[in-house]
C-alpha cells in the first residue's frame, strides 16, 4: 500500500509550500495583500410557487469598491442557484466546482438534481476546509420535493428558512423581511419585496452597493433578472458629446449557420472491433 | 502520536545531494493547520466507512473489498516519464466520480518547478534499494 502511494502522481489542488515564507514576511511587518471581498446583501426568500434569490452588485478591496456590477448569484444547476458572500474567488471556485459535481451526479442518476444534494456538498466541502474558505452563501432551489431555501455559514453550519440573508447589509435587509414577509406571496410582491430588502442593503451598508440582480427559480422555470433595478445610474455627461469620426457602414447582413461536425447516429452499432 | 510527525530513527530519507539538507524542523512543524486535517480527513473516512460495513454485513465483507483493492492498486505501469492511471482502482474506490480543487486548479505538471520523475530512482524506491520519495519536492 504504501508503494501505492509513493507512485501516485503528486495531486494539484492547495499547496501549502509558501506558507512559512508568508508567516516569516509577517513576522518581519509585511503586510498581507487585501483581497477582493464581497461585503455584501444576499437575501432569498420561499414564496408561493417558488423562491427568490436577490444580490447586489458591488465588490470590494479594502476600501476601494472593485468590481461596480458583478455577478453574485451563481449558477449551480438549472433549477438551483446559490448567492455568495465572503471572499469572492472563494465563493466563485466553490460554487463552480459543486456545480462540476452535480452534473456529473446527474449524468450518474439521470434525474434532476435535489437541493439537499448541493447542501451536503458544499456543507461537507466547507467544514473539511475549517473555515478557511471563506464562502457564506444563500442556497435555493425547486426540485421534486418542492422549494428550499437555506443558508451555508464558512464553516460548514446551514440553516433551512422561509426568507434569509447574509453578508454585510444582511442585518438591513432582515429588518425588511421580517417587518414584510408573510407565507404564500406572489410572484410580483416576492420581487418586489427582495428589491426593497436589497436597495436597503446597499443605501444603508457601505460594503454593498450599485445594482440589484434577481432571480426567480419556479418549478421547470428558471429567470435571471440581472441589473433587475439601477438605483445608482452614472450622471456624468460628457458636455461636449461624443464624436465618432469614422462612420462604420454595413457591407452585408448575412447569417451562415455553422455546419454540425458531430452526427449523432441513433441505434448505431457500438465500436467495431 | 500522528506518525507523519515522528522522526524515523533508522534510516533517513536523505540524501544529500537528490534532495538537500535534511531540517528536523521542516518535519515536525506543520507550515498550515489544513495539511495535517486535510491528509488525514480521507484516512478516517475510509475507516469509517469500512466499520460501518462491518457492522452491517460481517467483517468479511470489508476485508475482501480490502483485497481487491489491493490487487487493483498493483496494475502501474513503470515509474516514469508516463504517469499510471488507476483506472480499476479508481473505479471501484469511486474516485473517479470525484471531483475536486485538485483535478483542474494546481496541476503539478504546470508549475513552474515542475521535474519529471527520474525512472531509475523511482524503480529503486519501489524495489526498496533506495529510500525517500520518487521526485524531491523542489528543483
Amino acid at each position: 500500500m504504501s508503494r501505492f502511494e509513493e507512485s501516485a502522481p503528486a495531486r494539484g489542488g492547495f499547496s501549502y509550500d509558501l506558507c512559512k515564507r508568508n508567516e516569516m514576511l509577517m513576522q518581519k511587518g509585511l503586510k498581507p495583500s487585501s483581497y477582493l471581498k464581497t461585503g455584501t446583501t444576499i437575501v432569498g426568500l420561499v414564496f408561493q410557487d417558488g423562491v427568490i434569490l436577490g444580490a447586489d452588485t458591488r465588490a470590494t478591496e479594502g476600501p476601494i469598491v472593485a468590481d461596480k456590477n458583478c455577478e453574485k448569484i451563481h449558477y449551480m444547476a438549472p433549477n438551483i442557484y446559490c448567492c455568495g458572500a465572503g471572499t469572492a474567488a472563494d465563493t466563485e471556485a466553490v460554487t463552480d466546482m459543486v456545480s462540476s459535481q452535480l452534473k456529473l451526479h446527474r449524468f450518474h442518476t439521470g434525474r434532476e438534481s435535489r437541493v439537499v444534494t448541493a447542501l451536503t456538498l458544499l456543507k461537507s466541502h466547507l467544514f473539511s476546509y475549517q473555515g478557511h474558505v471563506s464562502a457564506a452563501l444563500v442556497l435555493g432551489g425547486v426540485d421534486v420535493t418542492g422549494p428550499h431555501l437555506h443558508t451555508i455559514y464558512p464553516h460548514g453550519s446551514t440553516d433551512t428558512l422561509p426568507f434569509a440573508t447574509m453578508g454585510s447589509g444582511s442585518l438591513a435587509a432582515m429588518a425588511i423581511f421580517e417587518s414584510k414577509y408573510r407565507e404564500g406571496l406572489t410572484r410580483d410582491e416576492g420581487v418586489k419585496l427582495v428589491a426593497e430588502a436589497i436597495c436597503s442593503g446597499i443605501f444603508n451598508d457601505l460594503g454593498s452597493g450599485s445594482n440589484v440582480d434577481v432571480c426567480v427559480i419556479t418549478k421547470g422555470k428558471r429567470e435571471y433578472l440581472r441589473n433587475y433595478m439601477l438605483p445608482n445610474p452614472r450622471t456624468y455627461v460628457s458636455e461636449k458629446g461624443y464624436s465618432f469620426s469614422k462612420k462604420t457602414e454595413v457591407l452585408l447582413t448575412k447569417i451562415t449557420p455553422l455546419r454540425e461536425l458531430v452526427e449523432v447516429i441513433e441505434g448505431g452499432d457500438a465500436m467495431e472491433e | 502520536m500522528d506518525p507523519a510527525k515522528t522522526i524515523p530513527l533508522e534510516g533517513r530519507t536523505d540524501d544529500l545531494l537528490r534532495f538537500g539538507i535534511h531540517g528536523v524542523k521542516s518535519d515536525i512543524i506543520e507550515p498550515h493547520p489544513l495539511q495535517s486535517a486535510r491528509r488525514s480527513a480521507k484516512q478516517t473516512q475510509d475507516e469509517m466507512k469500512k466499520k460501518i460495513l462491518s457492522n452491517t454485513y460481517g467483517a468479511a465483507f470489508p476485508m475482501k473489498m480490502e483485497m481487491d483493492r489491493q490487487i487493483l492498486s498493483k496494475f502501474q505501469r513503470p515509474p516514469g516519464a508516463v504517469p499510471s492511471s488507476f483506472v480499476g482502482l479508481e473505479a471501484f474506490t469511486g474516485t473517479m466520480e470525484e471531483f475536486g480543487f485538485e483535478d483542474y486548479l494546481n496541476d503539478p505538471r504546470e508549475s513552474e518547478s515542475y521535474r519529471p520523475v527520474d525512472m531509475h530512482h523511482g524503480m529503486e524506491v519501489r524495489l526498496g534499494l533506495s529510500k525517500g520519495p520518487p521526485c524531491p519536492s523542489f528543483m
